[in-house]
């Protein structure tokens, strides 16, 4: 499609629009519900062949058996990787090979194999940001992580 | 309304406790660099012999403003109605404890027989509303309540008294009413120029980036400040923005040229910096052509600042409004944040709508 003056202007007045509604703090970068189908939920179980650690979202590739004996590759979104650098988890931490079971929603075009990572967990369900022997909760610093070990608790 | 609960102040944001390698964009280098060069900072005197903290300062004598530092906090920008000020004691532990638990929650092991998540919802962020859009692995957006004077607040925005933002104009309304008919000739997802800026990575999310600078709710909520005599560096972590602050009383920039960070200008009041931004770029999220932001920075402790701001556009809001942000010493380094880079979403949205307008026809035929 060809872009316009009209849009142009369009977008323009979208901006004033934008100020005028703003009332509370930006909640993404994105609007989720234009990027994923509400009514197209799934769960994936897969080995990581790829990750790439980029801005504005992670994306982790993991392959998938299909129920007809065919394998493919899923593209599943994260969140920033900004907040896992900071938390101490590097690409390396989620190595190649690993198992990974995701929930989200599939990408609004079916044809493409993507979805969010709504939860992204080990197979036995463990999240991937290690758990601690603190609280559990992320950045407790209860423990040095540089010795917890394994995927995804470098 | 119970007691009041003060503080030992306590920085945010290390949580990783981990330091980075700082990636800058080569222009950001530049910047940096050759302002670097003019910061001298005066030694090192945080000190006073009275034991007493006495701020520190740069070699032309202004407080020194320079670190990384970041905004993150529990506290909205707009108050609950009927809610105090000032936050007490059962309050501050209900809202931060409240959190923990939920990140605590959110931390522990899912099913690993789960099925997939519930179709449709109503959440049009993240649909089921059971959950984030992800899950609190990716989510950072702090611990604690906003802390400003002791005081734990319970909202950002503190001007008017009410802690809320004034009703519109009736010329504004009108803006709007105009902007939304204009809109409606197109579709949502017919162009990426028609995509919100934050989705193209033009710039910061909300109004992270600024001015006003004010924390996004996720994430990220991170800053870098470089100062020299004759400038003021600000770098935003979203979406790796910066802005340049000038010194002193110079010719300001014609209304037609709108920088996405506006046109800053700043003077010291004593030890305080107060800027003046105008000629805010249409597509930013507080935006007008008559609009003025007004900040003042302080540096009110080693490791804080505090960030205060007011809006002034009496063609947009009934009266000024604005507020006051603790600004907390992040011990973590900036990292990059190369949007454009991965951005799948935006081609993700819009083969998404090629795609939906296919299958529409598909259905008609």
């Amino acid at each position: 499609m060809k872009m316009s003056t009209r849009v142009i202007y369009a977008t323009l007045a979208a901006g004033a629009v934008a100020v005028l509604l703003y009332a509370v703090p930006a909640v993404a970068h994105h609007a989720f519900g234009a990027e994923f189908d509400p009514d197209a939920p799934i769960r994936l179980q897969g080995t990581v062949v790829r990750v790439e650690w980029v801005n504005p979202h992670s994306w982790i590739h993991i392959e998938v058996d299909n129920d007809d004996g065919t394998r493919q590759v899923w593209m599943v979104e994260g969140g920033t990787p900004n907040v896992l650098q900071r938390r101490g988890l590097r690409r390396e931490c989620l190595p190649i090979g690993t198992e990974l079971i995701v929930d989200g929603y599939q990408a609004k075009d079916h044809s493409l194999p993507r979805a969010n990572g709504r939860d992204v967990t080990f197979t036995d369900g463990t999240k991937f940001f290690l758990g601690s022997s603190g609280t559990g909760a992320p950045g407790d610093g209860a423990e040095d992580r540089s010795r917890t070990g394994g995927p995804g608790r470098c | 309304m119970g007691s009041t609960v003060r503080y030992p102040r306590k920085s945010v944001g290390s949580e990783g406790g981990r330091k980075m390698i700082v990636r800058h964009s080569a222009l950001f280098l530049v910047l940096c660099l050759g302002i670097a060069a003019e910061a001298l900072v005066a030694p090192a005197s945080a000190q006073a012999q009275s034991g007493q903290w006495v701020v520190r300062r740069t070699a032309d004598g202004h407080p020194d403003l320079q670190g990384n530092w970041s905004n993150a906090t529990l506290t909205p920008l707009q108050r609950p109605r009927g809610q105090a000020l000032v936050l007490s004691a059962e309050e501050v532990a209900r809202i931060e404890q409240g959190r923990e638990s939920v990140v605590i929650e959110r931390a522990g092991a899912s099913d690993p027989d789960r099925e997939a998540p519930p179709a449709g919802g109503t959440n049009p962020i993240c649909i089921d509303g059971a959950m984030t859009c992800y899950n609190d692995v990716f989510i950072d957006p702090g611990t604690r309540v906003a802390i400003v004077n002791g005081e734990p607040r319970s909202s950002l925005v503190t001007m008017p008294a009410n802690g809320r933002v004034p009703p519109l104009t009736a010329e504004a309304r009108q803006r709007r009413e105009e902007s939304q008919e204009f809109n409606g000739q197109f579709g949502l997802y017919d162009h990426p120029e028609v995509r919100p800026v934050a989705e193209r990575c033009f710039v910061s999310f909300g109004s992270n980036a600024g001015p006003p600078m004010l924390p996004n709710g996720w994430y990220n909520n991170n800053y870098t400040i470089v100062q020299t005599a004759g400038h003021v560096l600000i770098m935003a972590e979203m979406v790796h923005d910066a802005r340049i602050i000038r010194i002193g009383d110079g010719p300001r920039l014609p209304s037609h040229m709108r920088p996405w960070l506006g046109d800053s200008w700043g003077h010291w009041e004593g030890d305080v910096l107060v800027v003046e931004t105008t000629n805010l770029h249409p597509l930013q999220s507080y935006t007008s052509k008559s609009m003025k932001v007004i900040e003042r920075f302080s540096r009110v402790a080693e490791d804080a600042l505090l960030y205060e701001f007011t809006i002034d556009d009496p063609t947009t809001y009934t009266e000024p409004w604005g507020g006051q942000v603790p600004m907390n010493a992040l011990e973590d380094e900036l990292y990059e944040y190369a949007c454009h880079e991965g951005n799948y979403a935006l081609s993700n949205i819009l083969q998404g709508a090629r795609y939906e307008e296919r299958v529409d026809a598909q259905d008609l035929n």
